[in-house]
């Protein structure tokens, strides 16, 4: 009994295994590989040397680099599952269409996701404390119960996308999964606006913004990267009945660009009539402070203003769409990066002599990421790179028609 | 049932500035030199005016160990929390170094502890507290600066300065509620 | 006279050895009964142990929290009542001390140049031997013991390391009041016979000339002025230099750096001519206020605010407030004087205000400091014939002294000698001054006790130039101070937590005595000076060269009275006789830490019928009557002091509570308060000179100069600069501060106060320029 199923198992696995020689993934394996191995180091570096001495961070930005491709990863992980969800569950056929890959790499980022969490914080096996002796009130337990359930879903929709013999009940399982993995990725999403929402200190995340601006990027970002991967995928040259399906993750995109534009309007603008508060401070360390760079090239003209040019122009070229959601996933960068930072260079003591708190002439505190937590980011791509073209080099990733 | 409510009234005015009460506290609590690590602070004021009309102060300060706590309530596995006096305390074995509780603490009041690998903070020094014995800053400070007490019992000497003096508390805007006093 | 000599020695003796007897039944019984014996020597589990501070001169007690055989915390004493129970943080960071990583832990021998930082460990046994060799050396060669000087710091060891230099024979000791508060203690003396404190508890109005106690902390009165101070006291600063504690003040008056005494000279005036005086208390206590009143005639507040810049009509605010409150005001003596050339004259001015008012030994004034009566034993050390006096004293009439030009140079101070001077102190910049010109005789080896002169004394330069010219520098401390660094042998000491001291008295108006017990076994296996001084004496008297000056006979008692009875018993023995006038005194020393006969402050000590104060007169001398023996003035005369021209400044010094000296800035936990020192230069003077905050800037005087970043500051008088003490290190053996901030010593000339002996600190103008 045990040897048929063992046998039944391997056979079930072997039939998964494909050698899609067309797809361009080796150079990304490799670059994955590469990765992988600094990153690897820089893992290792980080374990000898203990969190304190690796990392940027201080005690006044506690948070730094890692929480910020933490949320850079995940997001863009349940952006995607919110398109997927489209899909299965809303019978979005353009989506339905790339539901294989959806699934797939949506859990491959939110794995890539996780290294970056585990490597952030500093105790990652007492996180068994979380479970012994949750706190409800605390957004960190939620954001650990969401994503945790988020991945068992996803597990699940890869299970019910690579079993052979798919019957009508599957179809509607996976309905149902695309669903859930939709909604709990909102409710991951919007909860980690929450866990920076709740900190009474920070005056930054107060409020729905934060919420509601990362699940737009999410989604946004979402239909930036599945464009982006197609366009690798099929080296340019897309299948004809795939295009429909790539333009209008193109006009998701815009639009969420659009919502996007639209948040920022009102944040900014609302923040600078909070001076002298800590939310001014915060947007003028953006505006005209210590993260203006960011702010201007990254956030604005990379994740904004190129992007919809390039959308807006595009005219159904997916080479530009797809050059609108290479540049969208960099600029995102520094709008995780900003959002991360920004709300913690208000100091909450003011860097007097004896204070112990160090700040700039503008009274802002400092942070700057130290190579190891650079290299523990590049370890999150190594992850992803690996993972997700090794999935489309011996997985078939092409989703066959439900009907 | 009379419980204790344990805090400290602050009269800045007769600080030294002479760092007695930072020191005695590091050794008190094991904390190693280094910029980040430390419990409580004395900060020296802006001066205000010009020569010669100036005026200097100094406030000396620590977790104000609120009732209500920004920090506990972020903590996904309850390893910060309070003891039946009121004092936040933390529960190192339970702390996974996420970090959530010094961003929401809007004193700056908590560090990251790479000895025990964990988040500290000022406990009051609970550990005094069978012998009775006063927090290591409050023994050693050469102009008694603060008073700490039982803030339920009337007769002890904290609560008679809170009912002599007018005090403040710091950012009260955020709405802590803490259990550290300063005499106007 | 020999005989009775012996005599005594042979009384004294025997009771030494009998009360030491007596002490060992009881305390035999009370280790028995309270098995102290046991954690003594366990060093598993925890105690608390009762000892005393040696992080400065105040001697707290504290109880050291000793887990495992480590110290984890120095907890304040709550009986130490002086303190009012508390330490500060060098009382804290103490704990730091025998742990600390550039603490010396063996005797090193020089290896190399002198300050070449090479060192070859020898053991303690060598270093003994070699100290031996040295001073017979000395003494064959100059014939003249006082040949070797003996440089000690003050502490409860320093008594020890006088042993050493008492029993080779040497004249030259030089402790470090000169350097300190030898012209305040010759001030105040010279009006009322002591040298006296001031009553912050119970003051209603206190004056404070230049003394920081917010930040140079002295027991009790930093904790009075704040933690003690009497509802509706006023407190009033003069200071060129906003400091914490004319933060803390009613009035801060930015004085006019060496105008003080016109400030106190007019407040007589005040006094005297509104006749607000006491005039019962004048009449009865003091002498020569005749003379006083004709001499301050002169001195109106209106002549002062042109001389001090502090308006006249302030100045008679506080005349008329100082009487309103007497006798609860006090002018207070402060401690570090060593400002001006006529510092002297000028607490002199100080300690008349008092007595005018009638401010004397009373809650709230001037009080007598009083004593903890301990037993000492006489110890009568041999009589050598190779010995000349003390080379500051021999050098009189030499040369001339070493004073600005200016009015104060050509009248009212002596010019070729120090008038009073410290027969065991010496006077620092007079002595120095002699040896480098070797006149009278030659002075060619130093014996050390942790007075590190290098950063301590003014011109630095100077002092290493001295001691270059020696044949042997030996140096004992804890850690690699600037003057061990160029010392040829360095032999460390225990910590303070590591030893055991002798019981000493604190006296004030609250009398305390404390001692110190071992809290810790010695780290590093180090000794006490007391065991070190054992170790050198044993070794000299290995050579006979060492004794043929002497009387064999009285050597002989000496060995017997002296060697054997007190260095090679225990010192426990010797606090045990110093504690034997007290009921189960050791066993109270022991768990108690101190021993008193009263916490309350003790007052009135002079009321006593037929009280004679220590002046001439046996009165309180308003007029001096024997300072115009020798040519000094008899009432304080204002003569006024050169000031800086443009372009110049006055460097001023000061202090602050993280540090003592240049002893502790090596430690890490005040360190890290402090990291380097910087430059106070008050704002307009630095937009002038385009010197922004944090920059370089080079501070240059006649004899040196040092680079220390700027800290542009509404805190100070534009004529000034300061910067703190104890940074700018030369020791790379302390190497937390090696060449960061900036040296006082480099920098400041040596000029000298001729009345006490003491140095004149704040004399020195510098020019300031970026970097």
């Amino acid at each position: 009994m045990a040897a048929h199923t063992e046998n039944h198992g391997k056979s079930f696995l072997k039939s998964l295994i494909v050698n899609n020689k067309d797809i361009p993934a080796m150079p990304f394996i490799i670059l994955g590989l590469i990765l992988c191995a600094v990153g690897g180091f820089a893992v290792i570096s980080v374990f000898v040397k203990g969190h304190h001495e690796a990392y940027g961070v201080t005690r006044q930005v506690p948070w730094g680099l890692l929480i910020s491709s933490y949320a850079y990863f995940v997001i863009i992980s349940t952006g995607i599952a919110f398109i997927g969800g489209l899909g299965h569950a809303f019978g979005y056929e353009k989506y339905a269409k790339i539901s294989k890959r959806i699934v797939v790499l949506a859990t491959i980022v939110l794995l890539a996701g996780f290294t970056q969490i585990l490597m952030e914080i500093g105790n990652p096996l007492r996180m068994v404390y979380m479970m012994i002796s949750p706190n409800f009130k605390a957004p960190i337990f939620w954001m650990g119960m969401f994503y945790g359930i988020e991945l068992v879903i996803l597990a699940f929709e890869l299970y019910l996308i690579f079993k052979p013999n798919q019957t009508e009940a599957d179809h509607k399982l996976a309905a149902v999964a695309g669903f859930l993995a939709l909604l709990v990725g909102v409710l991951a999403t919007s909860n980690l606006g929450y866990v920076f929402g709740s900190l009474n200190a920070r005056e930054w995340y107060h409020g729905i913004y934060f919420s509601t601006f990362l699940v737009v990027s999410g989604v946004t970002a979402g239909a930036a990267l599945l464009i982006l991967v197609h366009t690798i995928v099929y080296k340019g040259s897309l299948p004809a009945e795939l295009k429909p399906s790539m333009v209008s993750l193109g006009k998701l995109m815009g639009g969420g660009i659009g919502v996007m534009m639209f948040l920022y309007l009102w944040k900014m603008l609302s923040s600078i009539f909070t001076e002298p508060g800590d939310a001014y401070m915060s947007v003028m360390s953006l505006i005209n402070g210590p993260l203006s760079f960011n702010f201007w090239i990254g956030e604005m003209l990379l994740a904004v203003i190129l992007p919809l040019a390039l959308i807006v122009t595009a005219k159904g070229s997916i080479k530009k769409l797809s050059m609108a959601g290479f540049i969208f996933l960099i600029g995102l960068f520094f709008t995780r990066f900003d959002f991360v930072v920004a709300g913690q260079l208000p100091p909450m003591r003011k860097g007097l002599a004896g204070s112990g708190v160090i700040t700039d002439v503008a009274g802002f505190a400092f942070y700057s990421p130290s190579m190891l937590e650079w290299l523990v980011y590049m370890f999150g791509f190594g992850v992803f790179f690996l993972l997700y073209f090794s999935a489309e080099k011996f997985l078939n990733l092409e989703t066959e028609s439900h009907h | 049932m009379a419980t204790k409510k344990f805090g400290i009234v602050l009269d800045a005015k007769k600080c030294l500035n002479c760092k007695a009460c930072t020191v005695a506290c590091k050794f008190e609590n094991t904390i190693h030199p280094g910029e980040d690590d430390y419990r409580i602070w004395v900060t020296e004021l802006e001066l205000k005016g010009t020569y010669p009309n100036i005026s200097q102060e100094y406030q000396p300060s620590q977790c104000q160990h609120c009732e209500n706590t920004p920090c506990a309530s972020v903590c996904p596995t309850k390893a910060t929390y309070k003891s039946p006096e009121g004092v936040v305390l933390i529960d190192y074995d339970k702390c996974i170094l996420c970090k959530a509780c010094m961003t929401a603490c809007p004193y700056d009041a908590r560090y990251e502890n790479v000895h025990l690998h964990a988040i500290d903070k000022c406990t009051f020094c609970y550990q005094r507290q069978p012998e009775g014995r006063e927090p290591a800053c409050v023994e050693t400070c050469p102009t008694r600066v603060r008073v700490f007490g039982d803030l339920n019992d009337p007769e002890s000497e904290a609560s008679k300065l809170l009912a002599r003096n007018h005090t403040y508390q710091l950012k009260p805007e955020r709405n802590t509620r803490p259990r550290l006093h300063y005499i106007k | 006279m020999k005989l009775s000599r012996r005599k005594f020695l042979a009384a004294s003796g025997g009771a030494f050895a009998a009360a030491v007897a007596a002490a060992n039944l009881t305390s035999l019984k009370a280790v028995a009964e309270s098995g102290h014996g046991d954690a003594q020597t366990g060093e598993k589990g925890e105690k608390h142990i009762a000892s005393s501070c040696e992080m400065c001169v105040n001697k707290c007690g504290f109880y050291a929290h000793v887990v495992n055989g480590r110290i984890k915390k120095l907890n304040p004493n709550p009986r130490f009542f002086k303190s009012r129970a508390m330490l500060c943080a060098r009382g804290n960071a103490g704990a730091e001390e025998p742990y600390n990583p550039e603490r010396l832990k063996t005797p090193l021998v020089r290896d190399g140049e002198r300050g070449s930082n090479k060192w070859r460990k020898i053991s303690y046994e060598e270093a003994f031997q070699i100290v031996a060799q040295k001073l017979a050396e000395a003494k064959t060669k100059y014939e003249n013991r006082s040949s070797v000087a003996f440089f000690s710091s003050e502490g409860l060891q320093e008594g020890s390391f006088q042993m050493l230099a008492q029993t080779y024979g040497s004249l030259n000791t030089v402790r470090h009041p000169s350097l300190c508060l030898s012209s305040t203690i010759q001030g105040w003396s010279s009006v009322y016979g002591v040298y006296p404190d001031a009553d912050l508890a119970n003051a209603m109005f206190v004056v404070m000339p230049g003394a920081n106690r917010a930040e140079a902390l002295v027991t009790p009165d930093s904790m009075d002025f704040l933690r003690y101070r009497p509802k509706g006291q006023q407190l009033v600063v003069l200071d060129p230099r906003f400091t914490n504690t004319a933060a803390k003040a009613d009035k801060w008056y930015p004085v006019k750096p060496a105008t003080d005494m016109a400030f106190m000279l007019a407040m007589i005036n005040v006094i005297i001519n509104e006749e607000l005086y006491n005039k019962d208390f004048v009449a009865n206590m003091t002498e020569g206020f005749d003379e006083l009143k004709a001499h301050v005639q002169q001195y109106t507040p209106e002549w002062a605010e042109k001389e001090c810049e502090i308006p006249a009509d302030e100045i008679k605010w506080c005349a008329r407030e100082f009487a309103k409150y007497a006798p609860r005001s006090v002018i207070y003596p402060g401690r570090r004087t060593s400002w001006y050339v006529d510092d002297v004259a000028f607490r002199r001015a100080c300690a008349i205000i008092p007595a005018l008012c009638g401010c004397w030994d009373v809650p709230g004034g001037i009080v007598p400091k009083s004593g903890v009566p301990l037993k000492n034993p006489d110890i009568m050390y041999p009589f050598y014939d190779m010995v000349e006096e003390r080379l500051d004293v021999e050098s009189f009439g030499e040369f001339d002294n070493n004073l600005p030009d200016d009015a104060r140079k050509e009248a009212g101070l002596p010019t070729d000698s120090v008038a009073y001077l410290g027969e065991k102190d010496g006077s620092w910049i007079r002595f120095r001054e002699a040896v480098l010109r070797g006149e009278p005789y030659p002075v060619k080896m130093m014996m050390v006790y942790k007075q590190n002169f290098v950063e301590a004394a003014p011109n630095r330069a100077k002092t290493l130039k001295m001691m270059e010219m020696m044949d042997f520098i030996c140096m004992i401390d804890i850690q690699m101070s600037d003057t061990a660094f160029y010392a040829d042998l360095v032999i460390p000491e225990s910590t303070y937590l590591e030893r055991w001291d002798v019981v000493h008295s604190l006296a004030g108006i609250w009398p305390i005595a404390t001692f110190r017990q071992a809290c810790i076994e010695p780290v590093y296996q180090t000794k006490s000076m007391f065991e070190i001084t054992g170790g050198i004496v044993d070794e000299m008297l290995k050579i006979p060269e060492l004794w043929d000056d002497t009387d064999e006979e009285e050597l002989e008692y000496f060995k017997e009275d002296f060697v054997e009875a007190i260095l090679h018993a225990p010192i426990q023995d010797y606090i045990k006789y110093q504690v034997s006038g007290f009921e189960n005194g050791y066993e109270k020393l022991l768990k108690d830490g101190v021993i008193y006969k009263t916490d309350q402050g003790v007052y009135g000590q002079s009321a006593k019928p037929g009280y004679r104060f220590k002046t001439r007169s046996g009165k309180i001398e308003l007029t001096n009557v024997k300072y115009p023996d020798k040519g000094l003035d008899a009432l304080p005369v204002y003569r006024r002091a050169r000031q800086p021209k443009d372009g110049q400044f006055r460097f001023i010094l000061g202090r602050h509570g993280w540090n003592t000296h240049t002893g502790t800035q090596n430690n890490e936990f005040l360190w890290e308060i402090q990291k380097e020192n910087t430059l106070w230069i008050n704002s307009k003077e630095a937009l002038k000179l385009g010197i922004k905050n944090g920059d370089r800037v080079v501070v240059k005087s006649s004899v040196g100069e040092q680079t220390v970043k700027a800290e542009v500051t509404e805190k100070i008088r534009p004529d000034c600069v300061f910067y703190a003490h104890g940074f700018g290190r030369v020791s790379k053996g302390m190497s937390l501060v090696y060449q960061k901030g900036a040296s006082q010593a480099a920098i400041l000339e040596d000029y000298i106060e001729p009345i006490s002996g003491n140095a004149a600190m704040h004399e020195t103008f510098v020019t300031v320029s970026k970097a």
